[in-house]
């Protein structure tokens, strides 16, 4: 499905950039074979990890895989009808709405807190550097523990949140039950993807000169000014990627829900659904692959919507 | 069900088929001609769902003790959730191992989906156990493999807890009184009952006591029973007896709450009656009430032995897997197996022995002896209903006592099993 | 680069800077707290370890080192080759014509979405075939599938800032495309290259699904399967998972500090003043 969608994207492409004789002479240009041998070890990388999972993903979704027939390699092939099946599911239209909420609200704190502190962190002050290092460390925690820490401070009877906000005189919130529990997986996760912004805005900042910052203090442009008319333009494409990528990354997260609250009330996303049923390890322990593949391409195809937008984005930052 | 088992059965004929050529021409690679034959092993392997012990553990040299003549046996431990899944990758690319421990209610899915061979094939002598231990490894009149041993649910209480709110554990038979002892706790100050109410299979073998306590059956999940069963925890979240947290723990952090000596009661295992006899406050089990009195039926735990299915070599494979489980737990070596683990022999002849040696094993004889297979009723088709039976007992907590959800919740699971 | 100055509110900043990271690190705290405290008291929630041991520590000490080193040699092999494939490739799709490109920055996308679970089970295949179930160059080669799309993007995205006349100048120069890429492309994206090192490294480190698939029963496993100990089927020791990962953060928590260090403002700019 989602390879159609790609070769209609690449046959259209040579009409779009226009006549067969412009496109000789770019051919011509002597850095074709350069980049051509530049990017090479990556195209045969790719073909060689990823060519086939995709096609096994896909071909997965297509076929009605049971334990007994995944061993045996001998599932009859089903259409489309399990995608029927999926879309028609009680489950799915909740989850959809769970995933937006978890993807949307997540990605707007995640890329916000870290751009504010990657802001912060741009002049040195005393003990930065060691205090930008200490951001990351979150990440080299294993997900089961973090994930269990969150799940033991946000305990409704003795979590030392409840206490926290018990102090201001806030009742105490039943943060994993059905209701609450996808703003208790998001509270946690923006924690997790703080550091990854941070680290890329960080990075991406310091790549823009200083100079420019100088003489914007010379015409008498205060802090505010000078990170909407430099920091902010300048920071565009790393935004951008930045905003993809994290886009792609929460959109599949399974651990930190998975740990937490296992999916269940509206903490269920597309990532964990088709998680549970991959492995059997939801609520339930029927295993159920092709539908889980279905979801697994729905996902890929979300992505590659958002591929679409990004590249968009990317012309207009070119043109 | 029934075209998914032949299916099954006819994909494991042609296996066999497979299988069989393929020594064919394996065999042609060995100098001497003896074709047909298996090709001797060197290493058995073996899986096995602890990995709390490590390679150094006195259990890992228990296990490697028992490798056949001239071979030498490579333990793994997988995590007790994933061993299903990688058997069936295992079994899929060929590279299964000799002997698994696999948890007892995953045995017939297993077995439906064509991952072991049965036992009478690889010569596996499953008569020493007590029915009601081996019923998770019989499907379909077949027999699958040998239970390693078994554990089962209890209700512990905290004596000095009760003492101090006056409590007198005798009075506890059925749920009023033990709802009453709950209230008394409450009103002293102090924690009611931990348990585990985690999404999925561990959640369902917790409820399970409560469920089939209350009369309710498996076939029918949605009855007036198995109503009162989800009423009774979701009270105990409304009430304030049970954490809220029971709705995301799993057995072993239900566990733990105990240890804090803040709770009176704890429904858990029998694998932590050892613990429970090294704390600072004095942990007493007792078996679970049922309804209206006596004790009610619970759930067996436990693994068991079998040999997955092999696509190379099978015979060679499956006697070693015979010799192996022989050595764990053939008649006379059982006991000494599963003190290793904290379990209960499986047959009763052993099991005698086994409880009289300690008197911390006492109070769990009958509760093992009445205990039940949780796939004895369904078999193969007793997965799809723990997940119904599990989501309808998140709803239950999470409504926290009102009536109305908990009596949908249970509707609705027997509703997604038609 | 002189913008190093010192005055007082530089220490206001280190104020906020020290509360800001406190919070963020409390769940830290709170691990520690809790690899220190006795079981019995695991789930008192109390605000430091009141039931102190540090016998967690003893056992885990005794356990896990020689997963820890496992660890890092994958974690280090992983950056290695990550970089060595995606920064060539991240030099020709922003500064070189290559046919096929927008289809490539899609691929790249799409590859990053294909769920992990089905990435290993293709391993798991391949592996078995080509017996290298179990190794750790097995895994070292899985760990970099992770880590490879993003690495290209995001050299792409940093290198498409590389003025386009400090190229050209090395080209009237007669320096190859390749000198080009070793002395003027690959210093000026150094900070790109210390942040896609550090985003490879911690996600090998942090891998588990990989590890679980393909390096089930091997001699040499990471970190994250020594965790495995600890994780019975009925029962968790809470204390040592924790107290685990509070001492395998210790040195990696100490590399991404140095590593971190070496984003340096002002390469671009400095380089066309020179």
């Amino acid at each position: 499905m989602s390879m159609t969608l790609l070769e209609k994207s690449a046959a259209r492409r040579p009409a779009r950039t226009g006549d067969a004789t412009a496109r000789r002479r770019r051919l011509m240009r002597p850095g074709v074979l350069a980049g051509i041998g530049f990017v090479s070890p990556l195209v045969a990388y790719m073909a060689l990890f990823y060519a086939y999972p995709l096609y096994e993903n896909v071909s997965m979704s297509l076929h009605r895989f049971t334990r007994a027939t995944y061993v045996t390699g001998e599932a009859p092939w089903a259409g489309s009808a399990i995608y029927r099946e999926v879309i028609a599911s009680p489950q799915f239209w909740p989850t959809v709405s769970h995933t937006a909420t978890f993807v949307v609200v997540s990605l707007v704190f995640q890329y916000s807190i870290g751009l504010a502190l990657a802001v912060f962190f741009q002049r040195h002050f005393p003990l930065s550097g060691v205090l930008r290092g200490l951001f990351l460390v979150p990440w080299l925690l294993p997900i089961i523990v973090s994930g269990t820490t969150w799940q033991w401070m946000m305990d409704a009877d003795s979590g030392v949140i409840n206490r926290l906000i018990g102090v201001f005189g806030v009742d105490p919130v039943w943060w994993l039950n059905t209701d609450h529990s996808l703003w208790a997986v998001i509270i946690a996760n923006i924690w997790l993807g703080v550091p990854f912004n941070l680290v890329i805005l960080y990075s991406g900042l310091q790549n823009i000169s200083p100079d420019l910052y100088e003489a914007a203090a010379i015409d008498g442009a205060g802090p505010w000014r000078q990170f909407w008319s430099i920091t902010f333009p300048l920071l565009k494409p790393v935004s951008a990627i930045t905003l993809l990528l994290g886009f792609v990354y929460t959109l599949k997260v399974v651990d930190i829900i998975w740990i937490m609250t296992r999916g269940t009330g509206a903490s269920q996303t597309l990532a964990t659904w088709a998680y549970s049923m991959a492995f059997g390890k939801g609520a339930s322990a029927v295993i159920k692959y092709s539908e889980a593949s279905v979801v697994g391409s729905i996902l890929l195809l979300i992505a590659l919507c958002m591929g679409f937008v990004y590249l968009a984005v990317q012309r207009r930052q070119e043109a | 069900m029934n075209s998914k088992r032949t299916l099954a059965t006819a994909a494991c004929a042609a296996l066999a088929v497979v299988s069989l050529a393929a020594c064919g021409s394996g065999s042609s690679d060995n100098s001497a001609g003896s074709s047909g034959s298996d090709k001797a092993l060197s290493t058995v392997t073996f899986w096995d769902p602890y990995p709390q012990y490590d390679d150094s553990s006195d259990w890992a040299k228990y296990v490697e003790a028992c490798a056949p003549a001239g071979t030498t046996l490579k333990r793994t431990a997988v995590p007790n959730g994933d061993v299903l899944n990688s058997l069936t990758t295992a079994v899929k690319e060929g590279t299964a191992p000799d002997v698994v421990l696999l948890d007892n209610p995953a045995v017939p899915d297993a077995a439906a989906s064509g991952l072991l061979v049965d036992a009478k094939t690889a010569g596996i002598d499953t008569s020493g156990p007590d029915a009601n231990l081996a019923g998770p490894g019989t499907v379909d009149g077949v027999s699958y493999g040998v239970p390693i041993g078994a554990n089962t649910l209890g209700l512990y209480y905290n004596a000095d807890i009760l003492k101090k709110d006056g409590v007198d554990p005798a009075s506890i038979k059925d749920w009023a009184s033990l709802d009453a002892a709950l209230a008394k706790v409450k009103a002293g100050g102090d924690g009611g009952i931990t348990f585990a109410g985690i999404s999925g299979e561990e959640g369902t073998f917790q409820f399970l006591p409560w469920f089939w306590g209350a009369g309710a059956k498996l076939q029918d999940p949605g009855s007036d029973a198995a109503v009162a069963a989800g009423q009774l925890v979701s009270d105990w979240i409304g009430k304030g007896y049970a954490p809220k947290s029971a709705a995301t723990d799993n057995q072993s952090a239900s566990w733990d709450l105990f240890l804090t000596g803040k709770y009176a009661f704890a429904e858990n295992g029998s694998w932590f009656a050892k613990a429970a006899t090294e704390q600072k406050f004095k942990a007493v089990m007792m078996p679970i009430p049922a309804k209206d009195g006596g004790a009610a039926p619970v759930p067996t735990g436990g693994e068991f032995a079998v040999a997955p299915l092999q696509k190379k070599d099978a015979s060679a494979h499956y006697a070693a897997a015979n010799q192996i489980i022989d050595c764990l737990v053939g008649s006379g070596h059982q006991v000494k197996t599963d003190d290793q683990l904290g379990y209960f022999a499986a047959s009763a002849s052993e099991r005698k022995a086994q409880i009289d040696s300690d008197p911390m094993w006492g109070p769990w004889a009958n509760a093992i002896t009445s205990a039940q297979g949780r796939t004895s009723d369904l078999g193969p088709d007793y997965t799809a209903t723990s997940g119904a039976v599990s989501t309808a007992e998140q709803a239950a907590l999470n409504a926290a006592g009102d009536a109305g959800s908990v009596k949908k919740a249970f509707e609705d699971a027997a509703g997604s099993l038609q | 680069m002189s913008t190093r100055t010192h005055d007082h509110r530089a220490w206001w900043k280190t104020v906020i800077g020290v509360t800001l990271t406190a919070v963020m690190l409390f769940p830290l705290y709170w691990m520690v707290n809790v690899s220190l405290t006795d079981r019995s008291a695991i789930r008192d929630g109390d605000l430091y370890p009141r039931a102190f041991t540090f016998d967690h520590y003893t056992t885990v000490i005794h356990d896990q080192l020689p997963y820890l080193g496992t660890s890092l040699v994958i974690g280090l092999a992983t950056v290695a080759l990550t970089l060595v494939i995606a920064a060539p490739a991240g030099y020709a799709l922003s500064k070189l014509f290559v046919p096929g490109k927008r289809l490539l920055n899609f691929l790249l996308i799409v590859a990053q979405m294909i769920p992990a679970v089905v990435m290993a089970l293709g391993f798991y295949s391949v592996y078995n075939d080509l017996g290298m179930l179990d190794t750790v160059w097995g895994l070292i080669l899985a760990d970099s599938t992770i880590a490879v799309p993003f690495a290209v993007m995001l050299f792409t995205a940093f290198m498409s800032g590389i003025q386009r006349e400090l190229l050209e100048a090395a080209h009237v120069d007669g320096a190859s495309y390749w000198r080009t890429f070793l002395r003027i492309v690959l210093p000026l994206s150094r900070n790109a290259a210390v942040t896609v090192g550090l985003f490879a490294f911690i996600w090998a480190w942090s891998d588990f699904l990989f590890a679980s698939t393909l390096n089930r029963s091997g001699d040499r496993r990471p970190i994250t399967m020594g965790l495995y100990d600890y994780i019975g089927s009925q029962n968790l020791q809470w204390g040592e998972l924790m107290a685990t990962a509070v001492l395998a953060s210790i040195p990696t928590g100490l590399l991404l500090v140095i590593a971190q260090r070496y984003v340096a403002a002002g390469l671009t700019a400095g380089a066309v003043k020179d």
